[in-house]
């Protein structure tokens, strides 16, 4: 063979220090206008002179996140798990869920700022909708995965229900929750910042769109960085947990394939 | 349950929801002005809808979700298969991707106004933008879940490669595609409607967040349930569709 391909992974961190080698260079050299993408280092340097402002900003993002996360969470798995595990439930209302996840929930954000106001409950409320469906669906979806092996197994040894749900079922869920709490953790942070962008007074998506209405484009391009990161660092922790958690139960596993991620995410995160 | 028990309760289910909207408001156990009645809501959707200025914004909305839907749909599609077809390319960004889906896509949104302005252009720039993620996923998966033994068959009995395309790949990839449009039109109505809800001065999105601000709650709840019926009716349409084509796939 003439030419050797480096490995994926030595591929993408080549791939992203070109990108980023782009984003330095092309304003520079005035290929692409300031205007519209400022160069990696004054971004970096308008990010370091008003840090307290972005800190600030981060911490008021950072707790709507928290709470939304609790409530989407909380009750995604639960509502899930309900509707995954009891038929009843199952056959009534998972079909109506999934046929509401087609509505765009965006829309219902001007309700939320009327009825709440623009301070942080409004952007914890729409948040925590906006992850809540996911959550329920995949959570419904990885209960069901259960091999009801297990439980017949564990019956014919003669568990009693409670021993049955905590001893087999509980454990076997983990994958199932852990995955719901990523989707949801990323999900409530895009629908935060979303909400921030559209009518907020604080927070970091505020900033992206008070910057932008002034056309301060490092600013505005500090801020999209800030989220970047955030969301990219939250979807590490989220998998590396994950990984650590589950290395007894996916180990000697293929690596997951394109169908599998899709199923884990339902339909993703539209925004 | 029988399957028409099942139906029996979600109508009453919905009868429930219904009610529970109209009288409320009426009884006065939530203020009119947060809650209107869900009677007043529908007698503003039917004014509306006779408006020029919303059936305007109606043709608008719809124009740059189409638009934005052809451009994604063929462009991810192509990307899809890209990955699922070459493992090099495949290993390169199938886990990069994993990370592109749990970015708010949204924060582009002042790139896209800075560069296209406010109008035509930037809605369906953004949209398709956010969409083109979510196609190329489900394309990969499409491609994926042609079973190779199928593929080997058809080979041994000297299918040519048009013939194997169309012959196995085609068939086998159908419900996933069906449903790959279904998720695409999901993400894509959605990009529109934040794009428009974000800088606008036409569309439905730009109407809804407008009613929003000036709180004319009437017009927005006939807005939202406009936008959801519709959302659902193409969604089921597509469903619909889906279920049709799997029957007769193992």
């Amino acid at each position: 063979m003439p030419l050797r391909w480096p490995a994926p992974s030595t591929m993408r961190w080549l791939i992203l220090a070109t990108l980023l080698v782009f984003w330095e260079l092309m304003p520079r050299t005035k290929i692409v206008p300031e205007l519209f993408l400022p160069s990696l280092s004054k971004t970096l340097a308008v990010l370091y002179s008003d840090r307290l402002e972005y800190v600030e900003a981060l911490g008021v993002t950072l707790y709507e996140v928290a709470i939304a996360m609790l409530f989407a969470c909380g009750a995604g798995i639960l509502m899930g798990a309900l509707g995954g595990g009891v038929a009843l439930l199952r056959n009534l209302l998972l079909p109506v869920f999934s046929s509401l996840y087609a509505v765009p929930i965006v829309i219902l954000y001007p309700i939320f700022t009327a009825w709440l106001g623009v301070g942080s409950e409004s952007k914890i409320a729409f948040a925590g909708v906006y992850g809540f469906f996911p959550v329920m669906l995949s959570t419904a979806a990885g209960i069901r995965t259960i091999d009801p092996q297990y439980v017949l197994a564990a019956r014919s040894m003669g568990a009693t229900l409670s021993q049955q749900i905590t001893r087999v079922v509980i454990p076997a869920s983990i994958p199932t929750v852990l995955t719901g709490l990523r989707l949801g953790g990323a999900l409530t942070i895009i629908g935060v910042v979303v909400a921030e962008m559209l009518t907020s007074a604080a927070g970091i998506g505020y900033l992206v769109t008070r910057y932008r209405t002034i056309l301060d484009s490092p600013r505005v391009f500090a801020a999209i960085l800030m989220i970047l990161v955030l969301s990219v660092m939250f979807d590490v922790l989220a998998r590396g947990l994950e990984r650590r958690t589950l290395a007894w139960q996916t180990a000697g596993r293929r690596p997951r394939r394109s169908r599998e991620i899709m199923q884990a995410v339902p339909a993703g995160a539209p925004a | 349950m029988t399957r028409t028990q099942i139906i029996l309760t979600r109508l009453v289910l919905l009868g429930l929801v219904v009610a529970t909207w109209e009288l409320l408001p009426r009884l006065g156990f939530v203020n009119p002005r947060l809650l209107p009645p869900l009677s007043d809501v529908l007698t503003m959707l039917g004014q509306l809808l006779g408006r020029a200025q919303v059936q305007e914004a109606i043709w608008v909305t719809a124009a740059e979700v189409i638009v934005a839907f052809m451009i994604a749909v063929p462009l991810g599609a192509a990307i899809g298969v890209l990955i699922a077809e070459n493992d090099y390319v495949g290993d390169i960004f199938r886990p990069m991707l994993f990370y592109v889906f749990s970015i708010p896509k949204s924060i582009f949104l002042p790139m896209f106004i800075l560069i296209f302005g406010i109008g035509f252009g930037q809605k369906v720039a953004y949209a398709a933008f956010s969409t083109t993620f979510v196609v190329i996923m489900s394309a990969a998966a499409a491609v994926e879940s042609v079973k190779a033994d199928h593929i080997l068959v058809a080979r041994s009995y000297g299918a040519t490669r048009g013939q194997i395309l169309t012959r196995v790949y085609v068939p086998s990839m159908l419900p996933v595609l069906l449903e790959t449009l279904r998720i695409s039109m999901i993400f894509n109505f959605t990009g529109v409607m934040i794009a428009e809800m974000y800088a606008s001065r036409t569309g439905i999105g730009h109407l809804i967040a407008n009613w929003g601000e000036n709180f004319q709650m009437r017009q927005l709840f006939a807005g939202v349930i406009l936008l959801a019926v519709v959302a659902i009716l193409f969604n089921e349409a597509v469903r619909y569709l889906e279920s049709r084509c799997s029957t007769w796939r193992a």
